[in-house]
């Protein structure tokens, strides 16, 4: 019976070592300067495509300059809603 | 182009050869080499660190299995069950940004995520890839993507083309914040560089100690930003899943 009784302690010791392990550091601490970073990209990012939209739309359409106008705003807004999103994605780490 | 002593030198690329098929230059270059050391270092250290197999892993092998633990588990974290089978994928973009990136922090040698074409070209990939997996696991249904329940009706025609730019501006965010995190640094470190040699008597010294801390930094982004590439796909795979 003493065997067992060294299973169960091997076994609890094992457990503590798991428990102690598993928690590898998913994510690196961040800088100010990364994560201002990170944000201004995505506003960045989203007013480029609603120019980038808003300039075809133009030339196709001889909407000029109504769809840039249009589609500038539709992009700042869709960057802010980036930005909300990865606030809320940050929020829930 | 860039003057001789410019920080910017470092970003020029070098053609090695002239090849040119119809009206596209396709020679090789400085960042085609640099892309090709890449893959053979990882390839190379990839087999040789798994091949003895041992149960007790020497310590290269550890790293190998911790390189794969870890895209395995970011995977699994992000996509669930469904994240297995995208695994070659996320591991083969992880690793291929990560070592290029350093690659690039070896002296003298050019660093191709630096140019804002490689990093696009990859974010695109992984941009189609997933909106293609979209539309096979939701046929025509993936377009609901752009329509978010529990809005008034009349605010449809605002919300959805917002939703549209949103979806569309993922790849352009996710290559510029590779691209301009590397230019970024390789730049200041080259002008710290710069001040070494420009600083009078033994001054230089201070910018030298700047550098050993920057070039700490630097490896320490080359990671972050290879993790923020591969965990931003995983989000993607699991967006092409799950809409909303």
């Amino acid at each position: 019976m003493v065997d067992e009784d060294k299973l169960k302690d091997l076994k609890e010791r094992i457990e503590t070592a798991k428990s102690i392990n598993t928690p590898i550091p998913k994510k690196k601490k961040e800088s100010g300067a990364g994560f201002g970073f990170k944000i201004s990209t995505e506003i960045i990012a989203a007013l480029v495509v609603g120019v980038g939209i808003g300039l075809i739309v133009d030339k196709y359409l001889g909407t000029k300059p109504f769809g840039l106008i249009i589609f500038f705003i539709f992009g700042a807004i869709a960057g802010f809603l980036n930005v909300y999103r990865v606030m809320r994605r940050i929020e829930k780490q | 182009m860039a003057a001789k002593d410019s920080p910017l030198k470092q970003f020029e690329i070098i053609p090695y050869s002239k090849t040119e098929v119809g009206s596209y230059d396709i020679s090789f270059t400085n960042s085609s080499l640099s892309m090709v050391i890449t893959v053979a270092v990882i390839t190379l250290f990839l087999t040789l660190t798994v091949n003895p197999r041992s149960l007790v892993p020497t310590r290269m092998q550890l790293i190998s299995e911790l390189m794969y633990n870890f895209i395995a588990q970011l995977l699994s974290d992000t996509v669930g069950d469904n994240g297995k089978k995208y695994f070659p994928f996320v591991f083969s973009i992880f690793m291929f940004v990560l070592i290029g990136n350093m690659v690039g922090m070896v002296p003298y040698q050019f660093t191709f995520t630096s140019h804002i074409i490689v990093t696009f070209a990859l974010a695109s990939v992984v941009f189609i890839g997933v909106t293609i997996l979209g539309f096979v696991n939701h046929g025509i249904k993936f377009f609901t993507f752009f329509y978010i329940p529990g809005v008034p009706f009349y605010m449809h025609p605002l919300l959805i083309p917002i939703e549209v730019i949103s979806y569309l501006s993922r790849p352009i965010s996710l290559s510029v914040r590779l691209f301009a995190n590397m230019l970024a640094g390789h730049t200041l470190l080259k002008v710290f560089a710069g001040f070494v040699v420009a600083m009078p008597f033994f001054t230089g010294a201070l910018p030298l100690v700047f550098i050993v801390a920057l070039t700490g930094l630097e490896i320490l982004i080359a990671f972050l930003q290879a993790y923020v590439f591969a965990i931003l796909t995983c989000l993607y795979i699991n967006d092409a899943y799950h809409l909303h």
